[in-house]
């Protein structure tokens, strides 16, 4: 995404007004919200899987760690939303740090594998561990206290409030990916033996990339528990770390707004067919496997790359 | 706690192993050869389960016969999925294909519901192999014999036909240099499908044999495909006899944790895993080329 | 280069939102039903989401207006049916959430019901943090709750089947409450707990958990579980002999279940229920009989509890002459009525408990079933003062308006 580029203004300023009005367009503001925190989650996510070129599949953990991290200080500790989601962020990263450590240890599929092994882990710790978490029943109860004079409890509100943490997570995915940091992993993800013979510390730019993903779907996961009052178990499962790489390869990897697109997309239609119970994982099981088949890096990039020949 | 009622569960355990077993073999020998990791996998353990039912229940035929026909039905359909979607992919990173296999198994899975219903079907243990059989330390169900009877000899027989068949030596050289064996002359891509075909028929069995004690339903294949992984990164990715070896673990592992501490029980299958991960990542007898 | 093409995909989302999105419903009334379409327990699930329909049929209009009917899966997750909750009062704007078994779902729902000030009858989780701490004056517990399961066949089956309890439960909310009432009631026998094991929902093989039972030589196995998992454990009790040496109870068994697994699995089992459909209430036979019309079974007492619920709701908003929440809810408390479910069930004030008789059963051998779904035999009954208990016992404090 060139920020160069004379359009961008206009992309942003239509794009702010777009997400302005989100709620008064979307079905019910609940769900606008929703769209905003799996968005926030996706950029993260493409750092490392579109730009990095690391495909994790217990990204939920991260997701989780930072919504049960939100919604455990919130209930417990008598402090203001904000400081409480902060917390959820912390501990998503924190965990991030020995896992990332571990898993970069392998390469290419077993990477894979081991990011998965390593969510299952924390979700069976969570889903063991009832005292703190409510196992499966999840936590209950997360609280909005009103910000001051903001009042967090009204949907419309709370959508506003989560607005401003995705400008300020697409303000700053664009500054990392335009920045020499994330050139080199984009190098990295090209070719990394050559990266390394060029001298970069690779396992370290990766570490410190997931680590950053980290950040992201803790952040996520923080707002998502506010959203609901609630911390369910999956938000650790494997459904949310299926959901989350379905959103970025639908969308278009490696460009940042392609995620975003893809997670508002599918959250979206996951929504509207919620009355059409049967269908649902069969439109999204053809959808991603079409994805993958043909366009290969993604429904919004290949329409944009289309469009391009105007 | 007594040594009899030990025994009794750690044989018991057997059972559990052997369904790991079963499953994590064509999971792993499809990676082995092909470098895929099947996602899908789980989905086809279901499709196998779901052959037997419509086969036995509602085209009232014979049990033994689902076992014979069912692997193939599976395996069939395993080969048109590599045939014309998952070959395509070779030439990209794995994870391309892993992706793949993952759409595959929600579509799989919703089409099942669509087709049979959420809830899931009954299926009952066969006549000729129902009732318990007097093995002197506990009267143990004839069926759940019979599982760990028919895992114990197709392993063998899988362990046999790659280890000493012409076609095992090819798909073991297709592992190591797949170019090498395309110059040589050998249809490398009909024997990847045929391997293909064969992993999906090991689940298929597995499936039909897990019917009668498991329920039959679109999502039986979620739960166990982690599980199965978690079976395969242990025993190490591509390896037969540790597929084997971690499956029987496994399944005592967990049955050693209903005994002990009942809350811990699956929960030690993921720590284990975890202290594998760490010590030894490719695991017990993975071989070190599959990291990329 | 971003060009106008992204341009031109913002704009379509734009416009997509504004198409798709659903126009609000007119002057009607609006039940929505949360329960488990999909999976293994749907069998519970969809006798609820047709029960609700077929009241609301039966209903007709009421104070004039039409009566829309919606119906969300949750799947038997909390979380899930946290989100659908919010869809419904938010998007669909639903008056009341009816239904929602497990009872971590229905805290769940509970919860929005209180943030969104709507009501929410709980027909089919049996947790009694429902009407203790977790209590408020937007949930009206309808049907049954574990104390009562407990009371009815646990303190019985203490007496009569045995004092050596071993237990197998499910590992969730619903299976933890059940435990800690059942073993109150045993304890109030002076019966001894011989063991418990706690199991995740859906396992498919029991045979470590009976060879566990085995051992420890129990009068009576309590199986505090549901659905497949009720028939999986009892299948390999009988498997393993077991239920040859002692006697089976149940928190809860569905007559569909047995159907699916064959009554010879289940025959001398016991459990209890608030209603059966042989059960003489005024319109139960009539709504059973045309239940089996229309869908081939029998109905089981949740169906026929949302069935309840439904209209007597829909009779509230009658009397209150608005679907104001609290005017509703405020002509439920303290009412006395008589239907096909409860004869007569009564809305205790103080914790929102829908309380009625409730029933023991036993499950019959296969030589004693005459006709289909005929599956128990009615071997006593417990009047609701008993089954319920005091009012407010479980420590309700009534928030709310």
């Amino acid at each position: 995404m060139k920020i160069n580029s004379k359009y961008f203004p206009w992309v942003i300023v239509l794009g702010f007004i777009f997400f302005l009005l989100l709620p008064f367009m979307a079905p019910y503001k609940a769900l606008a919200s929703q769209i905003l925190i799996f968005a926030i989650f996706a950029i993260g996510y493409d750092i490392l899987f579109g730009y990095t070129g690391l495909l994790s599949f217990g990204h939920a953990a991260f997701f989780g760690l930072g919504a049960y991290g939100a919604g455990l200080s919130l209930i417990h500790l008598a402090i203001p939303v904000p400081l409480g989601i902060l917390i959820g962020v912390i501990i998503s990263i924190l965990i991030a740090f020995p896992i990332a450590y571990l898993s970069i240890r392998s390469r290419g599929i077993y990477f894979v594998m081991v990011t998965l092994a390593f969510a299952q882990l924390i979700y069976f710790i969570a889903f063991k561990w009832r005292a703190l978490t409510g196992g499966d029943d999840g936590l209950h109860g997360v609280p909005r206290p009103a910000l001051g004079p903001i009042d967090l409890g009204s949907e419309l509100v709370l959508y506003y409030f989560i607005l401003f943490f995705f400008i300020l997570s697409v303000m700053l995915g664009i500054r990392i990916i335009n920045s020499p940091f994330g050139k080199t992993l984009q190098s990295l993800r090209e070719n990394e033996d050559r990266a390394k013979s060029v001298g970069y510390n690779t396992n370290r730019f990766k570490l410190i990339s997931f680590v950053i993903s980290a950040f992201f779907a803790g952040l996520a996961g923080g707002l998502y528990a506010v959203l609901q009052n609630f911390v369910p178990l999956f938000s650790l499962g494997l459904d949310i770390s299926g959901d989350i790489v379905v959103m970025t390869l639908v969308g278009g990897m490696g460009t940042l707004y392609g995620p975003i697109m893809g997670a508002m997309a599918i959250v979206f239609l996951k929504d509207m067919l919620s009355s059409y119970i049967d269908i649902w994982p069969l439109i999204l099981g053809l959808i991603f496997v079409v994805s993958v088949m043909t366009f290969r890096r993604g429904v919004f990039k290949q329409l944009i790359e289309k469009f391009k020949k105007f | 706690m007594g040594f009899h009622f030990i025994f009794i569960q750690l044989f018991n355990g057997l059972i559990l192993g052997s369904i790991y077993i079963l499953l994590s073999l064509g999971l792993t020998v499809i990676f082995g050869t092909l470098g895929v990791v099947n996602f899908a996998h789980g989905a086809i353990y279901m499709l196998g389960a779901y052959a037997a039912y419509s086969i036995v229940t509602l085209l009232n035929a014979n049990f033994f016969l689902a076992i014979l026909i069912c692997p193939i039905i599976v395996g069939t359909i395993g080969m048109l999925l590599e045939r014309l979607l998952i070959s395509k992919l070779y030439k990209l990173p794995h994870f391309y294909n892993l992706l793949l296999t993952f759409g595959i198994m929600f579509f799989i899975q919703d089409a099942i519901k669509i087709i049979y219903g959420p809830e899931g079907e009954t299926f009952h243990i066969p006549q000729i192999l129902g009732g318990s059989v007097n093995l002197g330390f506990v009267f143990y169900p004839k069926y759940r014999l019979f599982i760990i009877l028919i895992t114990a000899f197709l392993a063998l027989g899988v362990w046999l036909f790659i280890e000493r068949t012409k076609l095992g030596a090819i798909i073991r050289a297709g592992t190591d240099d797949s170019e090498m064996v395309d110059a040589l002359g050998i249809n490398i891509s009909r024997t990847f499908t045929l391997v293909f075909g064969m992993g999906a028929a090991l689940s298929g069995l597995a499936g039909v044999l897990a019917a009668p004690i498991q329920d039959v339903q679109p999502l039986m294949g979620m739960d166990i495909l982690v599980e199965t992984f978690v079976v395969v990164i242990i025993g190490g990715m591509g390896s037969i006899v540790g597929s084997v070896l971690a499956g029987l673990i496994i399944g005592e592992l967990i049955t050693v944790g209903v005994i002990s501490w009942p809350p811990i029980a699956t929960s030690l299958m993921y720590i284990f895993m975890a202290i594998i991960l760490i010590a030894r990542p490719r695991g017990f007898l993975g071989r070190a080329a599959f990291f990329e | 280069m971003i060009k106008r093409s992204l341009v031109l995909t913002i704009v379509l989302i734009g416009v997509l939102f504004l198409v798709v999105c659903p126009a609000k419903a007119a002057d009607t009334v609006k039940v929505g039903v949360i329960s488990v379409l999909s999976g293994p327990l749907a069998v519970i699930g969809n006798g609820e989401a047709w029960s609700a329909e077929m009241a609301i049929n039966d209903f007709g209009t009421v104070l004039g207006k039409k009566i829309e009917f919606v119906k969300r899966d949750h799947a038997y997750n909390p979380g899930i049916a946290n989100e659908k909750a919010k869809e419904l009062y938010e998007k669909e704007k639903v008056d009341v959430i009816i239904a929602c078994p497990n009872s971590a779902a229905a805290l769940a729902v509970a919860q929005q019901a209180l943030i969104h000030k709507k009501p929410f009858i709980s027909t089919s989780a049996g947790t009694t943090d429902l009407i203790g701490k977790q209590c408020h004056r937007y949930i009206i517990k309808w049907n049954y709750n574990d104390y009562m399961l407990a009371t009815t066949v646990g303190l019985w089956g203490a007496e009569h089947l045995g004092k050596k309890w071993y237990t197998i439960t499910s590992d969730y909310a619903w299976g933890h409450d059940l435990l800690k009432h059942f073993t109150a009631a045993l304890k109030k026998k002076g019966g001894v707990h011989l063991g418990n094991d706690m199991v995740a929902l859906n396992t498919a093989d029991y045979s470590p958990y009976i060879l566990n039972a085995i051992k420890a030589k129990p009068d009576v196995l309590v199986l505090l579980n549901v659905g497949k998992d009720t028939t999986n454990s009892t299948k390999a009790a009988a498997e393993f002999g077991l239920k040859k040496t002692c006697k089976i109870v149940h928190a809860l068994l569905f007559g569909p279940n047995i159907k699916g697994a064959g009554p010879e699995v289940f025959a001398d089992d016991y459990c209890a229920m608030s209603w059966y459909w042989k059960v003489d209430n005024p319109g139960a036979r009539e709504y059973a009989d045309k239940y089996f019309k229309l869908h081939g079974e029998r109905p089981h007492f949740m169906a026929a509890a949302v069935y309840s619920g439904t209209w007597q709701y829909l009779e509230a908003v009658k009397r209150a002459g608005t679907t104001e929440p609290e005017a509703v809810i405020k002509q439920l408390e303290g009412h006395t009525f008589r239907d096909m479910f409860a004869n007569p069930g009564y809305i205790r004030p103080e914790d929102h408990m829908q309380v009625a008789k409730a029933y023991l059963l036993r499950a019959k051998r296969p030589e004693e079933i005459m006709e289909d779904y005929d599956y128990f035999e009615i071997v006593g009954s417990v009047p609701a003062e008993e089954a319920y208990g005091k009012p407010g016992q479980f420590g309700c404090t009534m928030k709310g308006f």
